[in-house]
């Protein structure tokens, strides 16, 4: 996989090498009295998907003589940015994941950039909607999304064709019917653990049974509703009936390597852990099915900020705005480290379409992706939510409907708080 | 009369040119540490305790206010979103302490016991049974968790191989806090049992003689010699021990992520550290941060006042 990852992305470098007009049909250039501008860019990557990324600024160094951008990679990522944020050495470009926007906005660690995205000429309508509109904060944007990481579901090819199943199941009918035939024999249909992602699991299920997490301005909680019971429900039925109860966090994923697991749900930078050359088995990532009334899929999105600056500078911004196009434009070696482009226009790129499984996945849950509102501090309200799930799924909580109600009892506290703190208006 | 006040005058006088022949030189002895002590714990204590009266962010000055005492009336208030966060993490952490301490004491003092005879290859024991302390709380944690996990851990392999049950020993009560407590105490035994080793070895033999001649046995010397010997240095063992197993951080944060979740909120490993770090680096609530911090260090002092007074009453 990763090595057929790698001829790939070569290919493609070699592409843009030779020919430049590729990504050039509306591209603006910085003007000459600009000299040569360098940038520093922070992103979070330092996972495999780290060299992806740095061979795409390298690309970018290479085809624009003028603009030099260096990439520093940090982990305790958040932390970092607030750091260089007190003693003033933010980069000029960083990565921000899209619920945390309005937080970094609200503790002036981000700069609008309505006036960059106007001046490179970034559409929009080139984006769905809910990553789009999770880099506007109060009117003003902040953000522009870079990629999509969906929850994927992992299937174990081999197991499914021993029981007479030839296609990843897409529907409830064909999900139960795959889950309840390869459970038993020590084999587990779909197993779900107590620990990270079964709240972003959770969630999914809340928006396909007709429910939202929180109400458009994030003022309040309402996961509490019948949806959210349906949801829950729906979980711990499935864990009763095709999981082994109790799981600590990743014991679904080293189940599923180890062979005897034929179905599980984790994020889509999962996939060169359990698939291809990671297992033993024909590992198959895809997109998740719908269970509920609604298609839905829980997803993540890496977005590029301007991260705030002491000084006006025309020519930085303008350099900024010729690096963010540069990267989108050419997402689809992104792609190929593991994420879906969040540009419209590169997933419909042939180029995208050859990678794969991406391309398989992007399909069925790229349109679907929904995100929390824009408020700061919003990521602390899931706190009491992950907790009630995790009491649910480990077996020490059994009333749903009271468990839910107590997370969005103390999750509108914390947003309370987080009004009072953050007031309105940054 | 007189006599007392003028040799009061006296006094006073001597102690004056006393005063004023004032003697530099031990303070600029200490003066290189001061300087570092002012800087790094010295400075940082006092605007900590300033932060604690502040709703109070680094990143923005224009919202930082003075709420007086809010962030630690919050922590005593029934229906705030700390209070039970607080608490539920409080109780852990003394869980935790009351649990390791008597292990992180007794495993040790064995353990010197035993090396300090003379046993064939005993530096190389003292080697093994300290190893562990050199590595860092990540590596420990992560071993622990690839230990104690379900799926094909180690712990879970052998005890099904040889018949015995399997429980889930990160995700259920009470095994998460045993699945701690036995990898803190394999690492941090060995720094307790070293500095035991050394104060055994510091205990005259001619005491043992005499003891012996007295007619004591093996466990009448252990209760009448060895352990009022080691009475200074156990003091000192079993501070720094409720210290350190206070500070429990890492091993859950690795292990068990601070649960598994409790019905009504709150994790049943979530140390007090863990806490307070999510509150201010987290949330960025730094003030609320600090006023915890306060808190738990005004009860770590409780703590080990009572424990000198204890040890020293006894003298």
């Amino acid at each position: 996989m990763f090595k057929r990852s790698l001829t790939f992305i070569l290919v493609v470098l070699l592409a843009i090498a030779m020919t430049p007009a590729l990504a050039q049909d509306d591209v603006i250039e910085l003007p000459e009295e600009c000299g040569t501008v360098s940038l520093e860019y922070w992103n979070p990557f330092t996972g495999p998907d780290g060299p992806f990324m740095g061979e795409m600024v390298n690309a970018f160094n290479e085809a624009s003589p003028n603009i030099s951008v260096t990439m520093t990679t940090q982990s305790e990522y958040y932390t970092q940015l607030s750091t260089a944020a007190a003693s003033e050495t933010l980069p000029q470009v960083a990565i921000v994941h899209a619920d945390q926007i309005a937080t970094h906005v609200y503790r002036n660690i981000l700069r609008p950039m309505d006036d960059v995205v106007a001046e490179v000429g970034i559409d929009s309508e080139d984006f769905p909607e809910a990553v789009w509109n999770a880099g506007e904060v109060d009117g003003s944007r902040y953000a522009i999304p870079l990629d999509i990481h969906p929850m994927t579901m992992f299937v174990n090819m081999d197991l499914l064709a021993e029981a007479g199943f030839e296609a990843v199941p897409t529907t409830a009918e064909e999900f139960e019917a795959v889950a309840e035939a390869l459970t038993g024999d020590g084999n587990f249909g779909f197993m779900l653990t107590s620990g990270f992602p079964i709240r972003q699991i959770f969630e999914m299920m809340l928006y396909q049974f007709g429910g939202t997490s929180f109400d458009e301005d994030g003022m309040e909680a309402t996961w509490n509703s019948e949806a959210g019971v349906e949801a829950a429900q729906w979980l711990l039925d499935a864990q009763a009936a095709w999981s082994e109860p109790n799981l600590e966090v990743d014991a679904e994923l080293n189940s599923f390597k180890g062979g005897t697991v034929a179905m599980i749900w984790n994020g889509i930078w999962q996939t060169t852990n359990v698939t291809g050359d990671g297992v033993f088995f024909d590992g198959v990532a895809t997109a998740v099915p719908q269970i509920g009334p609604n298609m839905a899929v829980w997803a993540g999105s890496h977005q590029l900020t301007l991260p705030a600056q002491s000084s006006e500078d025309a020519c930085r911004d303008t350099a900024v705005g010729i690096f963010i196009n540069y990267l989108l434009d050419n997402s689809v070696t992104w792609a190929s480290a593991g994420q879906l482009p969040a540009s419209a226009s590169v997933r419909a790129s042939e180029a995208f379409a050859e990678v794969l499984p991406q391309a398989d996945i992007a399909a069925g849950s790229a349109d679907y992706v929904f995100f929390p509102p824009s408020v700061p501090g919003i990521t602390d309200a899931y706190g009491p939510l992950d907790e009630a799930i995790g009491a649910l799924m480990s077996g020490n909580a059994t009333d749903v409907q009271a468990e839910l109600d107590n997370a969005a009892e103390r999750a509108n506290q914390i947003l309370e708080q987080n009004r009072e703190t953050f007031g309105s208006g940054s | 009369m007189t006599d007392v006040a003028s040799s009061e005058a006296a006094v006073t006088v001597t102690e004056k040119t006393r005063r004023f022949r004032f003697d530099w030189v031990p303070y600029l002895f200490i003066l290189p540490h001061l300087i570092f002590f002012a800087i790094f714990a010295g400075f940082p204590l006092i605007l900590g305790l300033v932060i604690s009266f502040f709703e109070y962010d680094i990143l923005r000055p224009e919202a930082n206010r003075f709420v007086g005492l809010k962030n630690y009336s919050n922590l005593f208030t029934r229906g705030t979103v700390e209070f039970p966060v607080f608490w539920n993490a409080l109780g852990n952490t003394a869980e935790f302490v009351l649990m390791s301490v008597p292990f992180l004491i007794i495993i040790p003092l064995f353990l010197a016991l035993l090396l300090n005879t003379n046993l064939t290859g005993k530096n190389l024991f003292r080697a093994i049974y300290f190893a562990p302390w050199v590595l860092s709380s990540a590596v420990v944690g992560l071993l622990g968790f690839w230990i104690f996990q379900s799926q094909g851990g180690l712990m879970n392999y052998y005890l099904r191989d040889l018949g015995m049950m399997t429980p889930r020993w990160l995700s259920s009560m009470p095994y998460a806090w045993y699945s701690i407590l036995i990898v803190t105490v394999w690492w941090t035994s060995g720094f307790n049992m070293i500095i035991i080793l050394a104060a055994l070895q510091n205990i005259p033999n001619e005491l043992y003689e005499a003891a012996s001649i007295d007619g004591a046995n093996w466990w009448q010397r252990f209760l009448y010699v060895t352990i009022p010997m080691l009475r200074p240095v156990l003091v000192f063992i079993v501070i720094i021990t409720i210290i350190a197993s206070f500070n429990l951080f890492a091993q859950p944060l690795f292990m068990t992520g601070g649960g598994p979740a409790q019905s009504g909120g709150g994790g049943s490993t979530e140390p007090i550290m863990l806490r307070i770090y999510n509150e201010g680096f987290v949330r960025n609530r730094m003030g609320s941060s600090a006023a915890m911090s306060f808190v738990v260090a005004l009860i770590m002092m409780v703590v080990s006042y009572f424990n000198f007074r204890i040890f020293r009453t006894r003298e």
